[in-house]
Order: structure tokens, then C-alpha cells, then sequence
């Protein structure tokens, strides 16, 4: 991405087309105009008249999970040349369009999809779905701007990699769990990569992946419905798909993306962190499997808060052990996994840390999955809902990615649905079974050798 | 202390959509003897209260006494532990949290509008009898101190923290608001209850958002929290603008790219009544992808990442700085790039009309976006209180910017970065000592005495 990488979000939602109550999860509806071209391009548009502005954002069916050996990080790279200008508008000129009328724009890549957006004042909307439409079909890839972005790339992954620990902590635990398979290289790529690749691969990439056939549009804002989808039709409609785009993702077999993980696996890395810091991750479902919702939950029960089990045991004591702990799931499109992560504090040993952890975890199957807790996680999650639904972007991203990864972005109303069912045998089950598989622990250290 | 501010939103010079939802959505009101400001929005069930204390860091006895303060008021009281409490808000999906600044304060308190009674009413308890057991609170340093040790590791907030304490040398607003390896040592169970004690005197206002069930917070308040408002902070200015000579090289252990700040402080004479000439400044400078800074380092040398550059202000003071990094080679050509940009600056003939257009319409046209968010737009309006301007001054920015001119934009460029009174602070490898050498003298300065 343009300035970070981030993480595919759990929730995100935002609109003025919105209704609720106070009974829950699931009592959250949206109203939503939904376009379809011919050429196979989905555009979803959620008027909301607050203010005078909009958030469009583009999601594009293309990640590290794309990329092959030799060419890694070529879904970022081009993400970084989307804003170097295109045949209609000109060279380097997309920045200076919308900030000269008040917009901001960034971009983000992750290993499944990469995704453009804007904040605009309300009459910009034509010009900038006619800029996004440019840029789609006829992207300049200057070999001047491209050597020079080259430089800029390879700066971002020293910051965001080689100088930060926890950046190398988060990369060594995807490359050791999901070894062999896609999600198991950088998708910000290897520095041999992004040192060879040429203009022409990523042209390549481009024309293969940047089509109305794997893209998304949503637009959230002040916007009038009718309006909006007649641009969306004009300026989209004449756009040629792709023709190799279902075949690149029909060649994505799932089993692909199986770790190959057997048995537990202990990672330690020599890094500038004075404190250990760790990770510790198990191989779990890809997004929308049901065995993931009740592994949401006993994230949040054990990892999620002040009151969790893991800060009560490891950080509110007399002696922390640790300066920070958390957990998490994280479903991608074709796999996903639950992990543990924190800072420990220094003179803590990390191996009778790691043997504790792991014993406090099956403990936790019996002793944390109350329904108290699960109520408590639930109420969370609507408060983070109502926080994520609060702007247009945010309606944007949960739209989209839902689109993006589900092919209809009403399942949200299922995912809510399949939250509010969850009980405590269904945590407690996904529990136990978690504890019975092999994990991968990483840690980050100056003392490491 | 009544305020009327009703009379003096009224007061707007434009006329965007904007800024009218704003006019309407804002309501203004004293409530059982508190300030009250209510930024109307019925969108969800929720809300959000913020409590501005008109105390801060400036009354510390030791570093981080205020911020401990509130870091450890849910920490345990006569009849919870801090397991409970923290159990308490969590189940509600309710949340607290806080900032300190030298000069005030303030207490965010987020949740369902259904649960206001029990959630502010346990908000309460806490300031009305948090007993800051020696237990949690050892617990606390332990942890605190622990992630100060490791800041090492994080290149970027470790060149915040000691260009802040730099740049703000001899005045009183140096001083770590969140403490040091040192100060947090010293801080006992007594001073955080006679600190809390202390805050609970002091005036304060409530801003909330949300649907008008909200304004329950306000009663919740008046009845269960035992809080009076019979004090002030006193200003506290700094007069004497300070002289720099040096770079301040920090060295860290496997630097490959050196952090970049460069800027000052500034005096309340300097920063007063020029709020926008500044923020138009710090935009043209470094806000967005269009600025000069980003044009310069990193569109058309490739020299970074990122370029930011900032003019903020408090009450008794401001500062201004630009934030910006590189590959170690090439650090010392960057320091010299900003310095010949601001200098540039300085000269209205070198600004073009086109890029000084361009930025009056990026500002103008993106000053909307500042009043989505509720939180963000609260936590604006209560610094605009802090400072006593009006609220009517954040509708003015768009016409202020169609005034403005090169030759004032070179004037504030001036007045605000001028070469000689920058503080430099480079963390990064050190062999840069070098090359830095050139640009400036440099001082070798150990990370570890700012912790």
C-alpha cells in the first residue's frame, strides 16, 4: 500500500441507510443500491447526507496470495504505480485531482486483496469514479516513476520489516505457519524481488488482475443513488474483462494453502527488541467457516480487554510477566489463524513462559467460557460496530470486503446471526480442539543468538 | 463558572452543509452547575462523554503524577478490585480512557446509551474512592518501566520522546507527562489519592455526543460524583524563544534509517490569534500526498517514506516541527532538502501561484471532513475551549484560507521555522556523525538519559 499495510478488518460499517435498535448483534440492517455491469463489475452505493462528502472505496481481487516466487510483492509495487497516473489524466496527476478539491486518497494491500479510496467533497464524485476507471484499464507504469518507486518500495520494507521487530515477529510467524503455501511469503515481497522485477511482469500482473471482473466499488456518502450508478455505468461499463482472471483464481486450490505443519515448532529470532516479544499462532478456517465465529469469541474472552483471561494472569499480578498480551483470529480468504502475542517483561524466560502459556490455554477451555463471558464479548462487539459504522469509510470497507470475499455483501447479516448463536459448548469445543493441534511460537530478542 | 457560548456559536461566516449540521447539531447549556456541550447525533444507540479538567501535567510534583493519576484510577477501590472494575465496564462493552497534557485533561467515558446509569455511576465511584493499592500500583511501574527500557525498539516514538524534551528544554512543559525510569519510582499510593483529590477541584466541562438520552450523563454526574470545580490552572507561559546550534545525534543499536525531527517551540506571543495562518502552513508544508515535503523528499528524489510537518497549539504555548525519515545514507541530504525548503519558503517568489492554489483548495474543500467523526470532533472543541476561542472560529478556517496569500505564507514560514531556533534530533546509526557534521556541529546524545 501507498502508506501501510494493514490487516483485513473483522468488522467495519458506517451509513445513514442504517437501521437498528438496542437488541443485539443481528438487529443491524443496511440499505444498500446494488449495481451490476455486464462486463462483471459490482458497485454497492449507501447514501448517507450528514455532510457534503463521500468515501469511495475499489477493492480489487488480487494479494500476496497471487504472486508467485520471483515476482513477491508485485500486488504492493503496483499499488504504489496506480498512483503514478494514467493514460487520460496524465502522468502523476491523480494526487493533485483530489487533494486540489479537498479529498485525501491511500491505498492497502494484504495478501488477499488490494484496495483503493477516497474522501471527497460530494461534487467530485464523476471525475473520481472516471479516474478510477482510467487507471483500471489504462495505467501508464512510467519506467522512470516505476525505478524510482522501486527505491521507495524498498524503503517501506525496511521500515516496516527490517527495523521493526515487531514487524519481523509478525513476517517470521507468517513464513514458519503457513510455510510452503502463499500466505507464507512477505507481501510487501523479498528484496531480491523487489530488486529484479521488471516494468514488464508487473504490466503483466496488472492487465491479468485489474478488470471490472474482479472489482468491487462501493461508495458511501452524500451521494444520490441514481446519480452514482449512472456514472458507475459510464465510466465502468465499456471496460473489457479479463479473460484470465477466473482461471488465475480456479488455479488457488484451498488444499494449497494448508500449513503442512506436524508439530509444534519454536522460531527464535535475533532482533533489536531488549524485552522478548512473541507470537504464538495455530493454523485455523478460512473466512466464513462456521468453526471460526466460536474462535472469534475465545479470542476475545481470553485476549480481548483489560478484564481477559490472559491480562488478568500474566499482566495484573503482583510480578507481570508481561507488558502486553493479547489474542486474535484472523480469517483470510483461503485459510486462517488464531494466535497469542505479546511483550514480556525482562527476566522472564521464555521457554517456562511458553510451556506456561500453553498449559494456561487448555485450562482456559474449562475455567473462562462462561456465559457471562461470551455476553460480554457480544456487547463488545456491538459497541465496536456502532464505532466501526460511524463514518463513510467504514461503511465502505465493510461492505466491500464482505462483497470482495463473500461474492454478496448481505451475508453480513448471517455473520451477525452465526455470532449471536454461538454457545459456550460450541467455545469450549473450538477450544480443545485448538489446544490439540501444533502451533508455531516465534519470538524476537537481543539476546537471541 | 458559567460560560455563554450559545451566544457566540451563532456567529458563522460561511454557509457550507457542513458547517450548518455543525450550527444545528451543537448545543450549548449549563446543567446542575456544569458546563455542558452536546454534539447532537441520533445515527446509534450510543454514546460519548468527554470530561475536560481544567488541570494538567503543568501541577505534577513529579513527572507523570497526573497521568498515573488517571492510568491507575480503575485500579481498585474500597469495594472492588481492579480485576472487577475492569470486568464491570468490559461486560457493558463499555470503555474509559484518558489524556494529559501539561495543560488540562481529559476523561473519556464510551458505551450503549441504555447502560449510561450503572457505566457513569462506576466512573464515579472510581474518582470518588480509588484507593491505588501499592500492590496494582508496583504491578504498574513494573510494566511501565519495562516498555520505557524497550522504546529502543521503536525508532520513530523513541525520536518523538527526545525531541520533545529537546525542543521544550527550559520551559515547563519539558517534562514527561507519562513519567521517566526515574520519576515512576517515586510515585506512591498517597500522591496519586491527593492528586485525584486535586482533580476532582478543578472546573471542568462536559462534551458529549450522541442521541439526547446522552445528556443522562450530566445527572449521573451531579448526583454520584463528588466533584466541586472551585480551580484553576494558571497560565504559564514561556517568553524567551530558544536558540539551537546542534544536531543531536542518537545513536541506536541496528539503525538502518535515521528518524528526522526538526523543529521548536513556540511562544503564546508568537502562536496567538494565528491558529489558521499556521494550520495552512503546516498543510502547505506537509499534509497529504501534495505537499511539499512529500513533493520534494519523496516524489521526486525518493529519498523517503513519509514527510510530515505540524503547528499545534495550547493554551501558553505551541509547537511546530517536521517529522520525516530516510535510508542512513542519504540523512543528511534530507536535513539539508527541509532546510532549503523552509528557507525557500521564506520567499514569496518561490512559491508558485499554481502549488499555492492548489492548497488553498485542498484545504478549503477538505475542511468538511473534520466534523464526521464524533470522538475526533470532540476531542477539537475541547481544546478550542481550553483556549477560550470560540467554537464559531471552526467554521471561519475556509473563508480565512481564501484571504490568505504567498507573501503571508512566506510570512509564517518566517516566523515559525526559522533555521536557527530548530531543534534536530536524529536517531539512527552512529556513524552519521559524519556526514550530519556538514550540516550542522552535532552532539552524541545517549538515549538512555531520556527514559
Amino acid at each position: 500500500m501507498k502508506y501501510l499495510l494493514m490487516l483485513p478488518l473483522m468488522f467495519g460499517l458506517s451509513c445513514s441507510s442504517l437501521k437498528t435498535n438496542q437488541t443485539g448483534l443481528s438487529s443491524i440492517n443496511l440499505s444498500v443500491k446494488e449495481v451490476k455491469l455486464d462486463n462483471g463489475m459490482t458497485a454497492l452505493i449507501v447514501p448517507d447526507h450528514k455532510l457534503p462528502i463521500f468515501s469511495l472505496y475499489i477493492f480489487y481481487k488480487v494479494g500476496g496470495k497471487n504472486e508467485v516466487p520471483g515476482i513477491t510483492g508485485a500486488s504492493h509495487f503496483l499499488e504504489h504505480m496506480m498512483f503514478k497516473g494514467a493514460k487520460k489524466f496524465g502522468k502523476n496527476t491523480i494526487d493533485f485531482i483530489i487533494e486540489g478539491s479537498g479529498g485525501s486518497t491511500n491505498a492497502y494491500t494484504t495478501a488477499d486483496q488490494t484496495v483503493y479510496y477516497e474522501n471527497l467533497p460530494t461534487p467530485q464524485l464523476e471525475q473520481m469514479l472516471e479516474i478510477e476507471a482510467d487507471r483500471m484499464e489504462n495505467l501508464l507504469l512510467d519506467k522512470d516513476d516505476f525505478e524510482k518507486e522501486r527505491a521507495v518500495v524498498l524503503e517501506e520494507r525496511k521500515m516496516r520489516y527490517e527495523n521493526s521487530p515487531r514487524g519481523q515477529l509478525y513476517l517470521g510467524l507468517m513464513n514458519h505457519l503457513f510455510e510452503g503455501t502463499p500466505y507464507g511469503r512477505s507481501v510487501i515481497g523479498d528484496i531480491p524481488d523487489l530488486k529484479s522485477v521488471t516494468r514488464e511482469q508487473i504490466y503483466d500482473y496488472f492487465k491479468k488482475f485489474y478488470a471490472p471482473n474482479n472489482a468491487v466499488i462501493v461508495i458511501a456518502g452524500d451521494v444520490d443513488s441514481a446519480d452514482a450508478a449512472k456514472y458507475v455505468k459510464k465510466y465502468f461499463g465499456g471496460i473489457k474483462s479479463s479473460p484470465g482472471v477466473s482461471e488465475a483464481h480456479a488455479s488457488l486450490k484451498e488444499s494449497d494453502f494448508v500449513p503442512a505443519l506436524k508439530k509444534d515448532k519454536v522460531v527464535k529470532l535475533k532482533g533489536e527488541s531488549p524485552n522478548p516479544i512473541f507470537m504464538m499462532g495455530y493454523p485455523t478456517y478460512k473466512a466464513g467457516d462456521v468453526r471460526g465465529y466460536p474462535l472469534d469469541i475465545l479470542s476475545s474472552i481470553i485476549g480481548a480487554g483489560k478484564s481477559s483471561s490472559l491480562v488478568n494472569d500474566y499482566i495484573l499480578t503482583k510480578k507481570p510477566v508481561a507488558t502486553s498480551i493479547y489474542a486474535a483470529h484472523q480469517s483470510l480468504d483461503m485459510s486462517g489463524f488464531f494466535f497469542v502475542g505479546g511483550e514480556l517483561v525482562q527476566g522472564v524466560s521464555l521457554d517456562n513462559f511458553k510451556e506456561d502459556l500453553k498449559k494456561k490455554l487448555v485450562s482456559y477451555c474449562e475455567t473462562e467460557i462462561t456465559e457471562k463471558n461470551i455476553q460480554k464479548v457480544k456487547n463488545n462487539y456491538q459497541t465496536d460496530l456502532y464505532e466501526s459504522l460511524d463514518t463513510n469509510a467504514g461503511m465502505a470497507r465493510f461492505l466491500g470486503d464482505r462483497q470482495l470475499v463473500f461474492g454478496d455483501w448481505k451475508t453480513y447479516k448471517e455473520e451477525l446471526e452465526q455470532y449471536e448463536k454461538v454457545t459456550v459448548n460450541d467455545v469450549k469445543q473450538a477450544c480443545l480442539e485448538l489446544s490439540k493441534i501444533p502451533s508455531v511460537f516465534i519470538s524476537v530478542w537481543n539476546q537471541h543468538k | 463558572m458559567k460560560y455563554n457560548l450559545i451566544a457566540a456559536s451563532l456567529i458563522f461566516s460561511t454557509s457550507v452543509l457542513a458547517e450548518d449540521n455543525f450550527l444545528s447539531s451543537v448545543k450549548t447549556f449549563t446543567m446542575n452547575d456544569y458546563e455542558v456541550v452536546w454534539l447532537q447525533d441520533k445515527k446509534f444507540p450510543a454514546f460519548n462523554a468527554s470530561i475536560y479538567f481544567n488541570d494538567g501535567a503543568l501541577r505534577d510534583a513529579v513527572s507523570g503524577l497526573t497521568q498515573v493519576t488517571f492510568d491507575q484510577l480503575s485500579s481498585g477501590t474500597s469495594k472492588e478490585t481492579e480485576k472487577q472494575i475492569a470486568e464491570f465496564f468490559d461486560f457493558y462493552g463499555a470503555s474509559i480512557n484518558h489524556s494529559v497534557t501539561h495543560e488540562y485533561s481529559v476523561f473519556n467515558i464510551k458505551g450503549l446509551t441504555k447502560d449510561i446509569t450503572p457505566v457513569v455511576g462506576k466512573v464515579c465511584e472510581l474518582f470518588n474512592d480509588a484507593t491505588y493499592p501499592k500492590f496494582e500500583l508496583d504491578s504498574y511501574v513494573a510494566r511501565k518501566k519495562s516498555n520505557l527500557k524497550n522504546m529502543v525498539t521503536s525508532h520513530s516514538q523513541l525520536a518523538d520522546r527526545i525531541f520533545r524534551k529537546l525542543s521544550l528544554a527550559g520551559t515547563p512543559f519539558g517534562t514527561d507527562t507519562d513519567g521517566t525510569l526515574i520519576s515512576l519510582d517515586k510515585i506512591s499510593s498517597s500522591a496519586l489519592k491527593e492528586r485525584l483529590t486535586g482533580l476532582s477541584k478543578a472546573r471542568k466541562v462536559i462534551f458529549l455526543s450522541g442521541p439526547s438520552e446522552a445528556k443522562e450523563v450530566v445527572d449521573v454526574i451531579s448526583k454520584k460524583c463528588q466533584w466541586t470545580q472551585e480551580t484553576e490552572l494558571a497560565a504559564n507561559k514561556v517568553n524567551k524563544p530558544q536558540e539551537q546550534s546542534a544536531i543531536y545525534l542518537v545513536p541506536v543499536p541496528g539503525a538502518n534509517q535515521a528518524q528526522i525531527r526538526i523543529g521548536r517551540y513556540l511562544t503564546k506571543q508568537e502562536v496567538e490569534g494565528k491558529d489558521d495562518q499556521f494550520q495552512f502552513l503546516s498543510g502547505f508544508l506537509g499534509g497529504g500526498f501534495t505537499s511539499k515535503l512529500i513533493q520534494e523528499l519523496r516524489v521526486k528524489r525518493g529519498l523517503t517514506y513519509s514527510a510530515g510537518a505540524y503547528v499545534s497549539m495550547q493554551r501558553d504555548y505551541g509547537r511546530a516541527g517536521v517529522v520525516t525519515f530516510s535510508k542512513s545514507e542519504t540523512a543528511s541530504e534530507v536535513v539539508s532538502l527541509v532546510r532549503n525548503i523552509l528557507s525557500d519558503m521564506e520567499n514569496p517568489a518561490k512559491i508558485s501561484e499554481e502549488e499555492f492554489k492548489h492548497q488553498q483548495n485542498h484545504q478549503i474543500g477538505g475542511h468538511a471532513f473534520e466534523f464526521e467523526k464524533n470522538a475526533a470532533l470532540l476531542a477539537r472543541m475541547i481544546n478550542y475551549r481550553h483556549q477560550n476561542k470560540d467554537f464559531s472560529l471552526m467554521l471561519a478556517f475556509p473563508d480565512k484560507v481564501k484571504a490568505m496569500t504567498p507573501q503571508a505564507l512566506s510570512h509564517s514560514t518566517s516566523e515559525v521555522y526559522p533555521w536557527e531556533r530548530m531543534t534536530v534530533v536524529i536517531v539512527g546509526d552512529k556513524s552519521l556523525v559524519q556526514s550530519l557534521s556538514k550540516v550542522r556541529p552535532v552532539k552524541i546524545i545517549d538515549y538512555k538519559d531520556y527514559l
